[in-house]
């Protein structure tokens, strides 16, 4: 296709990604390098009759005129990303001054909030994503040997966790679990402990969100592999009968081999969407033991006594876009020569 | 009408060369076969005929028309396409009318005119069914029927019976060859299949990584075939070749040597069909010839002869004999190659070597 | 069948069982509890309330209510939020779709090696966390003025979208024979023309399969349209999210439940219509790609 022709078709989807995700990536890298203004702080005389004081007090009108005459706020470098809320540098230099031994000095780090997010949302991904392929695996595998006419509602039923929005996934669990629903009291009848709760617990919280991510993420590695069952060749599958494989080696040495570019492309789409967990936390309830890298950000707009902290916000997104973009390089790479444009002929 | 010219064309994907400083004419209502195994840029260069891949450099001229710059539907070209190209959405009326409507011809005269086509492929009661429907003999005759049906100055056809099987092939072959003398239009057919090539053409190109290796006429093709290349290509089965050196009129090799041949010193290869040389020949027979004596390797019964192979310095040679030879595996034979039907071949550079006999 | 495989057929229907249950009980119980008061479906005394209901009939005398429901919709105004969710995911289903089936078709069909390179880059595209992305909107959105409308989150959505489209689509293209479209240009067609006349008539099932994820992450969304919607404009995402900091100081956390589970119905219609879609439509296009 000519170029001008494939330019004609191109260019919507193209522009509204470089507006939309380039550009944007961009302005933050911007923003995370300016910091909010300080507020302007006007001392006045308040003179009641009982005679007059002199109190101080933020003087909005300047306070806004500043922000609207530069909107990013002034320019602070590196600073956020090396502050108490970010890479913390300094911290970690104290922690490991005055710490005694390795454990004591991980203790003090992962009590930092950014190292408490990333400690929470690389485990998070890099437990939830083998389980899903795993567990996805099996499943495909089982639903394949059902008679067809129970293909079709299995399929269905076992879609749901996926289909359904992570923060209404995640409510709907966390009421069963909760200390008053219908898991979590039954818990406690069981092991007759009313103060039983799995949300009081950061590990169980954290255990909690793992079984969460692994039952919402599932369903789209089985329907994957359950896809690529259905395209495993069957020249193959039968030589290997004939060879004497029984059935272990059958899915061994046939079937394995013939779904693992899907198990490359599921921890592929795995890792990417792991990496951003974020609603479960907000569903879970669960950011007293459980932050992760989006929670933060989101956090940054939400809290500060209504005025969002847009640099501290856009130095979080740098790291986790350094974040992703380290984790995706092997991936990307082996993507790469995979579909790396084969050359044409005749 | 419209004759091709191609000037200088080349192809190149990166470092990959497809179609290498070609030049070629094509004439006015010639039948033109482009023939080569896969990989040796026939279909390419069709495609930049066609306007459906853009040459990296060099020039096409349609009736002396320069047309480089134009789109595919404004050269005036009809393609048949290997996996035909049949829109599944039309029925095969719809398909062979969607070139006229989307020309905006006359919509009178479509249905006329699809009819015809229809006919000239023998469609006519098919012509209500989808694409899925058909068998793919009668896919291709759709393919045809929609080339045909707007008469184009030219005739594309890329590889049109390589999906057939064995027996649709030859019927259809007949039909293409009939069609394009009814049509007299300029046909390029592309394929690598050279009885195809053989029947169907007036001259054909051989062609090889991007090269042409000859041009000329089926039998010119298959009688002096200019280099190693075409000799191996040609016929069925290719001629034998065996390669060796020529030492006082003499060809040699490690396991046999040949008397006769009045050419210079040198490495050389010599070549001769399976139809040329005969086992066990008659002892009256005076002709110039030099006798082999070679165990057979195999013997295969084709119906109307008998092909006997056997390996000769490291070469696998097979001899055509007649359908009631018999002999067994490993019997030793009596060869007789006539020197009169060797051709000779540079082995450095695979050029024929000019004709000294 | 010998002994071994019937044990393994027992293990793998007591393995799919397993699943069926875990993944359809936490949906089959919020329905249910969703038509309860509030001290049953969080039922301290005893977890069998839950599924009897007894705080239910002595509340409001009958085995269900809709209490939850009237709340959420009337009181609440939880309609408003539902019918922004169904302009916001209209409209960029139709958008994606559009863009994606032009620039998909464009990239399967182009050959050159740029187009490699924008797959590529829609694959790192795709990688970027959401919300990475609002922080880069917010501030020049707030002083463009754009913040808070429907539009602007619409047009989020769709470039969001974009590349898992472009690749979907791109796969899907790349089945369907070159032939088709350049026997329609050697017939007389410009490439924009055989588009139309050729493969969109072809296109149907790859467009049906990813519209259903372009749906899904539309629907679905809570990060961005948190973020980028005044509260009047609120989807029902963020609404059920802002329920739940309201509801639960007034009590109310059913209206919460019967808002998720008036968000989960439409979710369960569209698997059950398409399920064959997303099934054929993985196979034909993310497994090859």
């Amino acid at each position: 296709m000519p170029h001008y022709t494939f330019l004609k078709f191109i260019w919507p989807s193209a522009l509204a990604m470089l507006v939309f995700i380039a550009l944007p990536i961009m302005s933050t890298s911007v923003q995370s390098l300016f910091i909010e203004h300080e507020k302007i702080l006007e001392t006045v005389e308040n003179c009641t009759p009982f005679g007059c004081k002199e109190i101080t007090k933020v003087d909005l009108e300047a306070t806004e005129a500043q922000k609207a005459e530069n909107p990013l706020g002034k320019f602070n470098g590196f600073g956020t990303y090396t502050n108490r809320n970010h890479l913390a540098f300094s911290e970690l230099k104290q922690a490991w001054r005055e710490s005694n031994g390795l454990n004591e000095f991980l203790a003090e780090v992962f009590n930092l909030p950014f190292y408490k997010a990333l400690s929470f949302t690389l485990s998070y991904t890099f437990i939830v994503t083998p389980f899903v392929i795993i567990i996805g695996f099996f499943i495909a595998l089982a639903v394949n040997r059902l008679p067809s006419f129970l293909k079709g509602p299995t399929i269905f039923v076992c879609l749901l966790p996926m289909i359904i929005t992570p923060l209404i996934g995640s409510l709907v669990l966390f009421w069963m679990i909760d200390a008053e629903g219908i898991i979590g009291s039954f818990l406690q009848s069981i092991f007759n402990d009313p103060n039983l709760s799995l949300k009081a617990s950061p590990t169980l919280t954290w255990i909690m969100l793992f079984v969460y991510g692994i039952w919402h993420h599932t369903p789209f590695a089985f329907i994957v592999f359950y896809a690529g069952l259905q395209t495993v060749p069957r020249d193959t599958l039968e030589s290997a009968m004939i060879d004497g494989a029984n059935r272990w080696g059958q899915t061994r040495h046939v079937i394995i081999p013939h779904l693992m570019p899907l198990a490359v492309f599921i921890s592929l789409i795995q890792i990417m969407d792991n990496f951003r967990v974020f609603e479960p936390i907000i569903g879970f309830n669960a950011q007293a033991s459980a932050t992760s890298l989006s929670w933060l950000i989101y956090n940054d707009f939400r809290s500060g006594d209504g005025d969002m902290l847009f640099g501290s916000a856009a130095a979080t997104s740098m790291l986790t876009i350094i974040g992703v973009s380290i984790l995706m390089t092997p991936v990307i790479v082996r993507t790469w020569r995979a579909n790396r444009p084969s050359q044409g002929v005749s | 009408m419209a004759s091709i010219t191609l000037k200088n064309l080349s192809k190149r994907w990166g470092g990959f060369v497809a179609v290498d400083n070609l030049s070629l004419k094509i004439r006015d209502k010639e039948f033109l076969v482009l023939l080569g195994p896969s990989g040796c840029g026939k279909t390419t260069t069709m495609r930049i005929i066609a306007g459906l891949e853009q040459e990296t450099s060099g020039d096409v001229y349609i009736d002396n028309i320069k047309v480089n710059k134009l789109e595919p539907k404004d050269r005036d070209v009809a393609m048949v396409f290997q996996s035909y190209g049949l829109y599944p959405n039309m029925n095969v009326y719809e398909n062979i009318r969607f070139p006229l409507k989307i020309r905006k011809t006359d919509p009178k005269t479509h249905d006329r005119r699809v009819k015809h086509a229809a006919e000239m492929v023998e469609l006519l009661e098919y012509l209500h069914r989808k694409p899925s429907e058909l068998s793919g003999g009668q896919k291709q005759r759709v393919a045809l029927a929609r080339a045909i049906v707007r008469e184009p100055n030219v005739f594309l056809m890329d590889e049109p019976l390589s999906n057939l099987d064995a027996k649709l092939r030859v019927s259809t072959r007949a039909q293409i060859k009939h069609l394009h003398h009814e049509m007299q239009v300029t046909t390029l057919y592309v394929t690598h299949d050279q009885i195809e090539a053989m029947t169907l053409a007036d001259r054909v190109v051989v062609l090889n990584r991007g090269v042409i290796q000859q041009i000329g006429t089926p039998s010119e093709i298959y009688d002096k075939p200019q280099n190693l290349f075409v000799a191996g290509f040609i016929g069925n089965p290719a001629m034998n070749l065996i390669s060796g050196k020529i030492k006082n009129n003499k060809f040699e090799t490690e396991t046999i040597s040949l008397n006769g041949f009045r050419t210079n010193d040198g490495n050389v290869t010599i070549g001769f069909r399976a139809e040329d040389a005969i086992i066990q020949p008659n002892k009256t027979r005076a002709v110039k010839s030099n006798k082999i004596s070679v165990p057979v390797y195999s013997i295969e019964l084709l119906g109307d002869s008998t092909m006997v192979s056997f390996q000769i310095s490291g070469s696998l040679i097979s001899i055509k004999a007649a359908k009631e030879y018999s002999a067994k595996i490993g019997d030793v034979v009596t060869i007789c190659i006539p020197i009169s039907a060797c051709h000779l071949f540079d082995s450095d550079t695979g050029n024929r070597i000019k004709d000294t006999l | 069948m010998n002994k071994k495989n019937s044990w393994l057929n027992i293990l793998s229907l007591s393995f799919i069982l397993l699943w069926v249950i875990l993944a359809s009980v936490p949906f089959l119980w919020t329905l249910w509890g969703s038509f309860k008061v509030e001290s049953d479906f969080f039922s301290k005394q005893d977890w069998r309330n839950a599924i009897f209901g007894v705080r239910t009939i002595i509340e409001t005398g009958g085995m269900f209510t809709t209490n939850g429901y009237e709340g959420a919709w009337i009181k609440e105004e939880f309609w408003r939020a539902a019918l922004n969710t169904g302009i916001v995911t209209l409209s960029v289903v139709t958008i994606s779709l559009t863009l994606g089936t032009l620039g998909g078709y464009a990239l399967a069909r182009s050959g050159f090696r740029y187009a490699f390179w924008i797959l590529i880059a829609a694959l790192i595209f795709r990688a970027m966390p959401h919300i990475t992305l609002v922080s880069g909107y917010l501030l020049p959105f707030f002083e463009l003025g754009l913040w808070g409308h429907l539009s602007t989150t619409i047009i989020v959505l769709v470039a969001i979208n974009q590349p898992f489209t472009l690749w979907m689509l791109h796969s899907f293209f790349s089945t369907i024979p070159k032939d088709l479209d350049e026997s329609a240009m050697v017939d007389g067609c410009t490439r924009f023309e055989a588009f139309r006349h050729v493969i969109i008539p072809v296109m149907w099932p790859g467009v049906i399969t990813t519209g259903l994820f372009s749906f899904l992450l539309a629907y679905n969304d809570f990060a961005i349209t948190a973020l980028l919607l005044t509260e009047a404009n609120q989807t029902m995402v963020p609404k059920i999210a802002s329920f739940l900091g309201s509801a639960q100081e007034q009590g109310n956390v059913m209206f919460a439940v019967a808002a998720v589970v008036s968000a989960t119905v439409p979710l369960f219609m569209l698997v059950m219509f398409f399920q064959r879609q997303i099934v054929s439509g993985l196979t034909a296009g993310a497994v090859k790609g």
